[in-house]
């Protein structure tokens, strides 16, 4: 098959790289010395505290004590041999797969109803990505109240039932992770609705033809043509979902605070109750493994979406 | 050009390295001085002092700073500091971020979090000490014989808040005396068709207060300095005992149904509507009822009384809106003016602001305006009695509520709790360098 152009993956190539004699040309029109502000602004707030989050993690410091000393890798030891850390690290793995699912689903769903530009689906795709500007806390905030045994969802579905409903949807220990995996899911499904579009938009539309003439099903055009080659668009929805709401925090803090009975506890909320006790070095600890999990995660995760991509 | 790129780099990121530094931002000088308490009314003109404060705390010293700033020409500023409270000045101070006067609970728990002996001024030798009430001087706001903070509100209490009418409605005239009658008023209510207890599993933090009251009286007998000491743990007979038997009135039945979901507003609720009898709560619970009735309904339908495992002895527990810790900021000037800030505000201020805040006074001169709500007026009568909770004794406060709240939502056992909450107190008694962890 033909490779096709993706556009959304080669972003920032600069015109001066297509010229001639571009290495003389580019160096006097961008002076690397134009790079010390952005430079000294990424090391002074993301590569010094990343150092830093290395450094702290073997060390007691704690909000008891002014001394910071080495300590080995104790906090690790101690970590490690407690089953709150490993509980977190599986509920925030269940709740990375979740939200990946739902908000790929959600968003690839929205994408094809809303794929035609007519005026009606520009004004609809607008609706649907106000949830990804919204503040997370003010969305977390606003379901819990939705999702209360008296809430209006209970209120919406006793109306059809025509009976007192009173599902507790944030109350149970089975359940709730789901519930909460859809509300982070529908606040971010605007994003990768409008990034399944993009995709939708490069799909030639001589292939589509072609299959069309063929006497191809709507349904077999989508499974043997369209989602394959939307392969680049589902690499980066499900990596940035599935890597991004491993660091989730605020919805989940807003609606469940890590509940019922610790079943919701992303790594992030027990990061935020460690630290908040004064034990900054575990905490330090923690987030570095948290780092560590995504980076491992990440890996063969991205490798196998690319992989994906060689039917382009 | 790719090295002197890296070179760039390298450079860029040492001096940033150098900058930041590698020590705690939060230390401070240690050399304490004996504090000289200025005059209530020395001039204070061009000085401006900034209080840290809570959101539920942040009007509270309103009418104490108009009368200083007029008294003294100073300028309070107060500064709301966003919940969770406790963790956000933590942060702050931990980067060296430090006001002249915040907000505290004034337990030891909770002044080690703060590492008082580094931060905060002593307040020994205060000039408003001998004002109080001799029962609550020293009761709280003290951490290796050095007075810390300064308590301007009575200390919460964990006791049982109880419908009036419902009790009289099944003919209970005597009020338990001691843990057995509460049992048995409970067993009583629920065969008469009336849920006895109500709790809050959702909202989870009132979950601790029924394993302290049943601790009371091993607090009087030293349970927190052993704990303290690493001789006594979470899951020793004690504390798991209490634990275990919290379990057990659930499982009986005694509470709600919709315990696991139930929230603190509709704790307060269903008291207030009869729907249960008894709630085990601590002063906050009162200002929640406070916001749905006024004080006549409240003196009729709501009243109070202390619980423990062999008398009616109260729990305390201070929380930030109850005191005031000064902080030992550098600048001899500022730190001299916060304590005159305290001297006035528990000195010549003190009247309006019990007046102002319709609130029990905690001096033997100042009366407590009439307008205070009688359950109120039996708290603070308990208060003087009454001994130390976890938080006000244990050096460390670790997150027992949540998982109580677990165990009620049946994701933990009650061996389980006290494993989780021995634990993380282990963890940070070993942090603060405590002997025997």
């Amino acid at each position: 098959m033909i490779r096709r152009p993706r556009p959304w993956l080669q972003k920032g190539i600069p015109m001066a790289s297509v010229s001639a004699g571009a290495p003389r040309s580019r160096r006097r029109d961008h002076p690397l010395w134009f790079l010390v502000p952005a430079l000294a602004v990424l090391v002074v707030f993301f590569f010094v505290p990343t150092l830093f989050n290395f450094v702290y993690a073997f060390t007691d410091w704690s909000s008891f004590k002014s001394a910071i000393n080495f300590a080995g890798t104790d906090n690790f030891v101690s970590l490690f041999s407690n089953g709150t850390l490993l509980n977190s690290l599986k509920v925030t793995l269940v709740y990375a797969v979740l939200v990946a699912l739902f908000q790929n689903l959600f968003g690839l769903g929205l994408a094809l109803l809303l794929e035609r530009d007519t005026a009606v689906n520009r004004a609809v795709r607008v609706a649907f990505f106000i949830p990804v500007v919204m503040s997370a806390l003010a969305v977390g905030y606003i379901f819990q109240a939705l999702l209360k045994p008296d809430g209006a969802l209970n209120g919406i579905i006793g109306w059809f039932t025509g009976s007192e409903v009173t599902i507790p949807w944030l109350g149970s220990t089975t359940w709730t992770i789901v519930v909460v995996a859809v509300v982070h899911a529908w606040k971010w499904m605007g994003l990768s609705m409008l990034i399944y579009l993009a995709g939708l938009k490069t799909i030639d539309e001589d292939v589509l033809e072609a299959a069309r003439l063929d006497g191809a099903s709507r349904w077999t055009m989508f499974r043997s043509i369209r989602f394959p080659l939307l392969a680049p668009a589902v690499t980066f929805n499900v990596a940035t979902a599935l890597l991004g709401s491993m660091n989730g925090f605020d919805i989940v803090q807003a609606t469940t605070e890590g509940g019922p009975g610790g079943t919701t506890e992303l790594l992030n909320i027990f990061i935020f109750r460690t630290f908040g006790q004064g034990l900054f070095a575990q905490a330090t600890t923690m987030s570095l493994v948290l780092f560590l999990m995504v980076a491992i995660l990440a890996f063969p995760v991205i490798r196998y979406l690319r992989k994906r991509e060689d039917v382009l | 050009m790719k090295n002197r790129f890296r070179t760039a780099l390298a450079l860029a990121a040492a001096g940033a390295v150098t900058l930041a530094g590698c020590s705690d931002p939060g230390a401070g000088d240690t050399a304490t001085g004996p504090a000289d308490w200025p005059a209530q009314d020395a001039d204070l003109s061009g000085t401006t002092l900034t209080i840290w404060a809570a959101q539920n705390s942040n009007t509270v010293p309103d009418s104490v700073i108009a009368g200083f700033e007029d008294l003294t020409g100073a300028e309070v500023e107060v500064v709301t500091i966003p919940d969770p409270y406790e963790q956000g000045v933590q942060t702050k101070v931990a980067t060296g971020d430090k006001p002249d006067l915040a907000f505290w609970q004034p337990t030891a728990s909770q002044l080690t979090a703060l590492n008082a002996s580094q931060n905060l001024q002593s307040l020994d030798g205060a000039p408003w000490l001998d004002a109080y009430d001799p029962e609550l001087r020293d009761i709280t706001g003290i951490l290796d014989d050095t007075r810390y903070a300064a308590l301007i509100t009575t200390p919460a209490v964990e006791g049982v808040y109880y419908n009036k009418e419902v009790f009289a409605a099944n003919g209970i005239t005597d009020l338990p005396t001691d843990w057995a009658s509460f049992l048995q008023t409970a067993r009583d209510l629920k065969a008469a068709g009336t849920t006895p207890f109500y709790e809050m599993g959702a909202d989870r933090w009132a979950t601790q207060w029924w394993v302290q009251v049943q601790l009371a009286d091993a607090a009087e007998d030293g349970l927190w300095d052993r704990v303290n000491a690493g001789e006594e743990a979470f899951t020793d007979p004690t504390i798991q005992g209490a634990i275990d038997q919290y379990k057990a009135l659930i499982d009986e039945g005694l509470f709600n149904e919709d315990i696991k979901t139930a929230t603190f507003e509709d704790q307060g609720a269903a008291l207030l509507a009869g729907d249960a009898a008894m709630v085990m709560q601590v002063n906050s619970f009162f200002g929640q009822l406070q916001s749905l009735a006024d004080t006549d309904e409240l003196n009729q339908k709501i009243g109070f009384f202390p619980i423990s495992p062999t008398g009616t002895t109260g729990t305390f527990i201070p929380d930030q809106s109850n005191a005031l810790v000064a902080f030992k900021t550098g600048d001899e000037q500022q730190e001299s003016a916060s304590r005159q800030l305290l001297s006035y505000w528990l000195g010549d201020g003190y009247g309006d602001f019990v007046n102002a805040q319709s609130t029990v006074s905690l001096q033997t001169g100042v009366e407590t305006p009439a307008d205070v709500p009688e359950a109120l007026l039996t708290v603070a009568d308990s208060v003087g009695t009454s001994v130390g909770s976890m938080q006000a004794l244990a050096i460390a406060n670790p997150d027992l509520y949540i998982y109580l709240a677990d165990m009620i939502q049946g994701t933990k056992t009650p061996a389980e709790v006290a494993e989780a909450t021995q634990a993380q107190f282990a963890e940070l008694a070993k942090a603060q360098g405590a002997e025997g962890f």
